[in-house]
């Protein structure tokens, strides 16, 4: 039944392992944070253009108004799904093999989502002018239009950014407790203000239990309606192949889809540079596996479904948007994106590539591009072949554009960078809560053992009497 | 009126159930003697059962949770519907009525999350007592493998709770008089 | 106060038709038969509205910006062409014009999308766009299904040589870059003609044809007709009537004769611009 295998990891050995994590970076590390940092520059450079000449540099048109800007945020805010998500479901159904793996899924989550949240701004024709979309009271009565849901995507991603914030920051108290404990200096300090105080008393440890079961009960629907209100940006609109029914559900399995993919990705690889190999065991990514398979063929299932409801409503417009997509300019995108995300997550269904570490790693990037792939495919062929056949072009995009894009992944990688160096990856109270009732768990099968042992030593002695 | 001086003594354990043993003692000399005012566990991890030993703890979060929630639903209704019609002028868009309840229900949703959020960590932060400093006695190995006991005791009998937490097995035992 | 406001008028406020009771809807009729493609509405609307001429290269990149466009589409010949089709440049029965604008729905999609209310919908029925209030998230043009939304991707106006700026209309706003824009109706003309009713003393009621939109005034066969809906004797109402068209009314029901459609009404966009069908000689 269950596994006891982490039972004989020593809690001293646990501090030791993801504190060292914490010291002296490598070279490569800075290497890796200079590549990042030179990216956002680069792609801060093509933002201050963008910003001076106008959006026609992007290369967008009519009928071409949004493109690489909003799939990359759709992407972004899909990839920060499963962190905190997954980390709630799991917690609430009390998974322990969640605990290893939680803390850097969760600051992909956050970082996801500050990469996420620059591109609706960097997108909008009067940056300067983007605070006009939050409801501040003024003297005109001017207000925000709450019809829109781009105000709906603001109030869920704010409302999503900061309780992701709240459930990391307080699920890493008693870890930044046990780092101020252990450090010096400048950090001696940042941690002694982070941690307020934790000092694991009992009336802490029961407040915060609570607090952290409440805070996943919430983040639970919050999640789920984050990726469905991102969804509405297209399915409240009438365009064809945009106003689609079953794209909530959709968008929030393929939300689930990458972001498992991405934690795949991480865990490879936080467990290769930090020597992880004692806390993220291979039944941990046999799991995760699974589950990431699970969640492909829900993807799966509701992207045919929609294809096929597509073609049985033969609707004129959705139709030729459907055939514009197999076989028009984009197809190779459309069949690239099939190819990646529907095909080949069938090679986790094979235990081999499950147990293989870096049979993994480079298939959790197929499945990414697949899904990157994918945002890109919904924003720009319904576009391309709108209800107004005059209108209809091709459009790739530009340099500036794809100039963007790079970066928000050099973003991403340095925040994260930065998050793995000052605050540790791999929950360590947990991970010693999993060692403590797996060792007791053990402890109590062998009791069981034994007993067993006794009564039938008693009823052989009493057969011989 | 001066306050009365507090005396702390704090005994530092390598098991749970070694803690749990003198936390029983305690209670015993404690019916005996009178001499405990306050036991407090500190832990490296979480202990549910610890309730069962030191008493339950009062702390409803919950009911922060619950009306903070409900005050979030309220909030971003009147926020959302109030804006459609405070407008400079009202707005009718789309064909559709200027308070479009459909609508209004999703900013509803996320108010009510955002607002039960907040209210569960300023609940979190009153019931745990945080932020707060350090007490002296406090040692980081606890936040490691260790489990420690702090016993509020009146100054004269701090023997008999001494004697009572080394019998136990106490790995080290710290005394702290503020 | 704001609360006290809603809740006596929350039944008005939960009403489907708001401008019920106003008298103007300001409506057009656009008989295709006399259209001959010859792009004088557009160049009037140039300018009247202070459009840019953004240049052949802009133009190829999708940047125009004509409020007013005709679209042309090849028309088919049914059954056997007279002319093999592959060996000549153009279809046999020529080109179809459709001049296209903003048609001004009554169930625009592209109001409520908008993040910052820079769009909505006037008294008179018109689908107004607030230029200073724009940010440029640009889902209106996304969801506009007619695609008659046109975006400012670049300052045009620093390009204008530098005496163009005296024949820049000072009634009409320069749009800066940013900003989206599209077909008003010359609400500038529309405004003035109300201003003048009031000074006359009627408020309610504009005389059919006191003014003219540029596209209806430039028309050289006279195929734009413009003006209230809700006037029963006016040219456009009498117009839609007989072609029986109604607002309100996604699929139309009408005898066989009559030429009037509204386009991609389906969608259930209420557009108030209504074409008249051309009729070939050979579907006569």
């Amino acid at each position: 039944m269950s596994d006891y295998s982490m039972k004989d990891i020593e809690w001293a050995k646990i501090n030791r392992d993801v504190l060292a994590s914490l010291e002296s970076p490598r070279k490569e590390f800075w290497i890796v944070l200079g590549v990042c940092l030179v990216l956002v520059l680069c792609g801060v450079a093509a933002e201050a253009y963008q910003y001076n000449e106008g959006l026609g540099v992007a290369l967008m048109d009519r009928p071409h108004f949004w493109q690489l800007y909003i799939s990359n945020f759709v992407f972004w805010i899909g990839m920060s799904h499963s962190g905190t998500l997954l980390s709630a479901i799991l917690l609430l159904t009390q998974a322990d093999w969640r605990k290893p793996i939680y803390r850097f899924a969760e600051a992909m989550t956050l970082f996801s989502i500050l990469t996420a949240a620059i591109f609706p701004v960097i997108h909008l024709g009067r940056v300067w002018n983007m605070y006009w979309v939050l409801p501040y009271p003024n003297e005109r009565t001017i207000w925000p239009n709450f019809r829109s849901p781009l105000l709906w995507d603001a109030a869920a991603i704010t409302t999503y950014a900061t309780s992701s914030i709240l459930f990391l920051y307080v699920g890493m108290i008693p870890d930044l407790a046990i780092c101020r404990d252990n450090a010096k200096g400048w950090r001696k300090k940042l941690y002694t203000a982070l941690s307020i105080g934790w000092m694991g008393r009992a009336s802490e440890w029961l407040a915060f239990r609570k607090t952290y079961v409440l805070l996943a009960c919430f983040l639970v629907p919050l999640a789920v309606s984050v990726h469905s209100i991102v969804a509405s940006d297209f399915a409240m609109s009438i365009m064809p192949d945009w106003h689609i029914t079953s794209f909530p559900p959709y968008f929030v399995a393929g939300a689930l889809y990458s972001g498992c993919a991405a934690i795949i990705t991480l865990f490879v690889l936080l467990r290769y540079v930090f020597k992880f190999e004692a806390y993220m065991t291979t039944e941990i990514m046999d799991k995760t596996a699974k589950l990431t398979f699970a969640i492909a063929m829900v993807w799966n299932y509701l992207n045919l479904s929609e294809y096929a409801s597509i073609w049985y409503s033969n609707d004129m417009f959705e139709k030729e948007v459907l055939m514009e997509k197999f076989f028009g300019p984009y197809h190779w995108v459309v069949w690239g994106m099939l190819l990646c995300a529907t095909v080949a997550p069938f090679a986790m269904a094979f235990k081999k590539v499950r147990h293989n570490m870096w049979a993994m790693f480079w298939l959790s990037l197929v499945l990414q591009l697949g899904m990157w792939l994918e945002r890109f495919q919904i924003v720009s062929p319904p576009l391309a072949s709108n209800h107004e056949p005059w209108t209809w072009a091709v459009v790739w995009p530009g340099l500036v554009q794809l100039t963007i894009t790079v970066a928000s992944f050099g973003w991403f990688t340095m925040l994260f960078l930065i998050f793995c160096k000052v605050f540790p990856s791999v929950s360590m109270y947990e991970v010693k809560e999993m060692v403590f009732h797996r060792r007791k768990a053990s402890s109590r099968t062998e009791m069981e053992d034994l007993n067993k042992v006794k009564d039938e030593m008693i009823k052989q002695e009493e057969g011989l009497s | 009126m001066r306050r009365r001086k507090k005396h702390f003594l704090f005994g530092v354990y390598d098991d749970f159930d070694k803690a749990r043993d003198v936390v029983s003692e305690l209670k015993m000399l404690d019916l005996k003697e009178m001499v405990v005012d306050n036991i407090e566990l500190y832990s490296p991890i979480e202990h549910p059962e610890v309730e069962e030993i030191l008493g339950e703890f009062h702390q409803p979060i919950q009911r922060f949770t619950f009306f903070g929630a409900i005050t979030g639903a309220i909030c971003a209704f009147l926020l959302v519907a109030g804006a459609a019609q405070a407008m400079f002028t009202v707005q009718p868009q789309g064909g559709k009525p200027v308070i479009p309840l459909p609508m209004d229900i999703v900013i509803t949703y996320e108010g009510t999350i955002m607002f039960g959020v907040y209210s569960t960590i300023i609940a979190f932060l009153i019931y745990s007592g945080m932020p707060k400093r350090l007490k002296k006695y406090y040692t980081q190995k606890v936040s490691e493998d260790q489990i420690g006991i702090e016993v509020e005791v009146v100054a004269e009998k701090s023997d008999l709770v001494r004697a009572a937490l080394e019998k136990c097995g106490a790995v080290e035992i710290r005394e702290v008089t503020q | 106060m704001t609360l006290k406001r809603m809740l006596e008028n929350w039944s008005d406020l939960r009403k489907q038709d708001y401008y019920e009771d106003e008298p103007y809807m300001w409506g057009m009729s656009i008989d295709l038969n006399k259209c001959i493609g010859c792009g004088s509405c557009v160049t009037a609307c140039y300018a009247e509205n202070n459009l840019p001429v953004v240049g052949k290269e802009r133009y190829s990149t999708g940047h125009s910006m004509h409020w007013m466009r005709i679209e042309r589409y090849w028309e088919e010949p049914e059954g056997e062409a007279d002319i093999d089709i592959k060996e000549s440049e153009y279809p046999e029965r020529g080109a179809h014009y459709t001049p296209m604008m903003c048609q001004q729905c009554n169930h625009a999609p592209c109001e409520p999308v908008c993040p910052v209310a820079a769009t909505y919908h006037t008294p008179d029925g018109l689908n107004a766009q607030v230029y200073n209030r724009c940010v440029g998230s640009r889902y209106c043009g996304n969801n506009c299904p007619y695609k008659v939304r046109y975006f400012n991707f670049f300052d045009f106006f620093k390009d204008l040589p530098s005496p163009l700026e005296m024949q820049l209309n000072p009634d009409v706003s320069v749009r800066s870059k940013g900003v989206m824009e599209k077909c008003t109706f010359c609400v500038q003309r529309i405004r003035s003609a109300k201003d003048a009713a009031e000074d006359e003393g009627h408020r309610d009621y504009i005389e059919d044809g006191t003014f003219q939109t540029a596209c209806q005034q430039t028309c050289p066969t006279e195929a734009i007709v413009f003006g209230n809906l809700k006037d029963e004797q006016s040219q456009v109402k009498q117009s839609w009537v007989s072609h029986e068209v109604e607002l309100n009314h996604f699929e139309q029901d009408k005898s066989e004769d009559v030429r009037g459609y509204r386009v991609l009404e389906e969608l259930n966009v209420e557009p108030c611009v209504m074409y008249l069908d051309r009729v070939r000689d050979t579907e006569v």
